[in-house]
C-alpha cells in the first residue's frame, strides 16, 4: 500500500457574502456611517451572510495516484484546490501534506513582459518553488520543449501569444514535483503543442508523481486520472475509479438538463 | 525519484485555519531566498530598461530634485542653513526622506500590487515587501554615492562619525518598513486609503526639516516636528555627515530603534493576516 500524500480532514472554507458580492471590500466611509445608519434603523444592505464554498471535506489521495476533481460551477473544486496549493487557508479541518507539492493554477505567473524569455523562466521557476540551480539544470530542455529558439533573449513583450503559452507551460511541466495540483490547463496552444504536453503529463503520471487535477473536459480527466472525486456544493459526492463516478456524473448533468 | 518524507529531518507542511496573531515564517523566507534575488533583480532591471538613459536616470535622480530646490530655497529665497552650501545639506536629508518614501510606498503596494501572482502561486509572501526593501536600498546607495561626491567635493571629510550609520540606516528600514507594512494592510481593508497615502508622504515631508534646517522652524512649533521620529533622524545623519549638531544619547538611540522595532513587529503582523485575507476578497 503506497504511503498517504496529501490528506484532508473535515475542510470547510466560509466566505461572508456582502450584497452579494463574494468578499468584496469595504471603504472607510462606510465603517463610519455604519454606526449612524443602525441608529437611525437603517438596516445596511450589506449585512455578512456566510456561504460555504467547501463543507465538512476529508479524504486521503495516496503517493503516485492521479485523481480528477469534478463537479459543476461553484461546487468547490477551485477553492479546494487553492486550500490544498497553500493560497488561501480553510476556515476550519485541516490539511497535511507529506509530499513536496507544487501547484500550477496558472501558466506563466509572474511573467513579466519586460523581460526576456530567458528571465523569465527564472522568475517563473522561482515563483513555483524551484531552486535557481533546478531551473538552470532543466534550462536548456525547458527552451528546446517550447520551441522559441532564438526569440528566448527577445523580451517577452514582443512574443506572439502562443510563443507565451507555450514557454509558461515548458516551465511548468520541467518542475520536479512529488505531487502536481493542477487546474484545467491541459489544452494549450495548437494542436501539435497540445500532444506533446499531454504526454508530457503522462509522463510525469509514469514517474510516480502524484497529481491533482481539476477539469471541466472529461476526455484530459479519463485519460490522466485513475479516480474521480465529485464535489456538489462544497461536499464529497461521491469518490471512486474514475470511470464509476464520471459515468454517475454524467448521468447526473444530463437529468438535471 | 527521491522522496522527500524519507529524508531525515522531513516534516510534513500542516495547513490550518489562520490564526489572529501570526508572524511569518522567516525560516521559510529563508528557503525561497532565490525568489527573493530574482525579484529584487526583476525591480531593477525593469526601472532601468525602459528609460533612454536607463541606469544613469538613478544618478540624476536625486541631482534634479536637488537643483530645483537649490534654485528656489537656496537661490531665490536664501535660506539660511547653518553655513552649509545648500546643495549638500539638501542632499544629506533627501537622502533619508526618499529612503523612508520608497520603502513605505512599495511595502505598502506590495499585497495589492502582486496580486495575480497571489492568487496564483504559493510562496511565502514577505518576500514580496522585502524584495521591495532591498530594491530600494540600493537606491539609496547610489543617492549616497552621489551624496559622497558633493560632501568631497565641498572638502567635507570622511570621518569616523559613519561608522554609526549601519545603526542609522537599520532604524531608518524598520521605521520606515513597520509603517509602509501598517499601511499597506489597511489599503487591503479600506480601498479608498490608497488616495490618503501620497498626500500623508507629502505633508510628512514638510514635517521633516529635509530643504530647511530646524533653526528656521519657530521654536513654538519645534513639539510637532520632534514628534515625527524622521526629524531626529535626519538631524542624526547630518551629524555624521556635515560634522554639525548635537548627536542624541544612547539612551534615545535605544528608544528609537526600539520604537522603530515594534513598529516594524506590528506591521509583520498585520501583514500576514492581511496576506490570508487578501486572497479571499479579491
Amino acid at each position: 500500500m503506497a504511503p498517504v500524500a496529501i490528506k484532508v480532514e473535515n475542510v470547510s472554507k466560509k466566505y461572508n457574502l456582502r450584497g452579494g458580492m463574494e468578499g468584496s471590500t469595504i471603504s472607510l466611509k462606510e465603517v463610519l456611517n455604519a454606526p449612524f445608519n443602525k441608529l437611525l434603523g437603517r438596516n445596511g444592505h450589506h449585512a455578512a451572510e456566510p456561504f460555504y464554498a467547501l463543507h465538512d471535506v476529508s479524504f486521503e489521495i495516496k503517493h503516485g495516484e492521479s485523481v480528477g476533481l469534478i463537479g459543476r460551477n461553484g461546487a468547490g473544486k477551485s477553492t479546494l484546490l487553492k486550500i490544498l496549493s497553500r493560497i488561501t487557508r480553510p476556515s476550519a479541518g485541516r490539511v497535511t501534506l507529506y509530499e513536496h507539492v507544487n501547484s500550477l493554477l496558472e501558466i506563466g505567473t509572474g511573467f513579466n513582459t519586460e523581460l526576456s524569455g530567458q528571465e523569465n523562466i527564472y522568475l517563473n521557476g522561482s515563483f513555483l518553488g524551484m531552486k535557481v540551480r533546478e531551473i538552470r539544470a532543466k534550462y536548456d530542455e525547458i527552451v528546446a520543449f517550447s520551441e522559441i529558439g532564438d526569440f528566448i533573449n527577445t523580451p517577452v513583450k514582443y512574443y506572439s501569444s502562443g510563443m507565451f503559452v507555450r514557454l509558461a507551460f515548458s516551465v511548468a511541466v520541467h518542475l520536479t514535483p512529488e505531487a502536481l495540483l493542477l487546474d484545467e490547463i491541459l489544452a494549450v496552444g495548437d494542436a501539435g503543442f497540445r500532444k506533446k504536453s499531454t504526454e508530457k503529463m503522462k509522463e510525469l503520471l509514469g514517474s510516480g508523481a502524484t497529481i491533482v487535477l481539476v477539469s471541466h473536459s472529461e476526455d484530459s480527466i479519463k485519460e490522466v486520472c485513475q479516480r474521480i472525486i465529485w464535489l456538489d456544493k462544497g461536499r464529497v459526492k461521491m469518490d471512486g475509479p474514475a470511470d464509476v463516478v464520471m459515468k454517475s456524473y454524467l448521468e447526473f448533468i444530463n437529468s438535471a438538463k | 525519484m527521491e522522496i522527500l518524507r524519507d529524508k531525515p529531518g522531513f516534516t510534513p507542511v500542516v495547513i490550518t485555519p489562520a490564526g489572529k496573531l501570526d508572524l511569518p515564517d522567516f525560516k521559510e523566507v529563508w528557503n525561497y531566498r532565490d525568489l527573493l534575488a530574482f525579484l529584487v533583480r526583476r525591480d531593477l532591471k525593469v526601472r532601468f530598461q525602459q528609460t533612454v538613459i536607463g541606469f544613469l536616470w538613478i544618478f540624476l535622480q536625486p541631482i534634479i530634485q536637488m537643483l530645483i530646490f537649490y534654485m528656489i530655497l537656496g537661490v531665490f529665497v536664501k535660506i539660511p542653513t547653518d553655513n552649509v552650501p545648500y546643495p549638500v545639506f539638501f542632499l544629506s536629508g533627501s537622502l533619508v526622506f526618499q529612503l523612508f518614501t520608497q520603502i513605505v510606498n512599495s511595502n505598502a503596494y506590495s499585497l495589492l500590487g502582486n496580486v495575480s501572482v497571489i492568487i496564483k502561486s504559493y510562496f511565502p509572501r514577505l518576500v514580496l515587501p522585502l524584495s521591495a526593501t532591498i530594491s530600494s536600498l540600493v537606491d539609496f546607495l547610489i543617492s549616497f554615492a552621489v551624496l559622497l561626491v558633493f560632501l568631497l567635493a565641498n572638502h567635507y571629510p570622511i570621518t569616523d562619525r559613519y561608522f554609526l550609520l549601519p545603526l542609522l540606516l537599520l532604524i531608518t528600514v524598520l521605521f520606515s518598513s513597520g509603517i509602509g507594512l501598517l499601511f499597506g494592510s489597511l489599503m487591503v481593508v479600506f480601498r479608498d486609503t490608497k488616495n490618503l497615502l501620497s498626500y500623508i508622504m507629502i505633508i510628512w515631508m514638510y514635517l521633516t526639516p529635509v530643504m530647511f534646517p530646524m533653526s528656521i522652524v519657530p521654536e513654538e512649533l519645534h513639539v510637532y516636528f520632534y514628534f515625527n521620529p524622521l526629524t531626529s533622524l535626519v538631524n542624526a545623519y547630518r551629524w555624521v555627515f556635515l560634522y554639525q549638531g548635537e548627536l542624541p544619547g544612547p539612551g534615545d538611540f535605544l528608544i528609537s530603534l526600539s520604537v522603530a522595532a515594534v513598529l516594524c513587529f506590528l506591521g509583520l503582523i498585520a501583514f500576514k493576516s492581511m496576506e490570508n485575507r487578501i486572497v479571499d476578497v479579491m
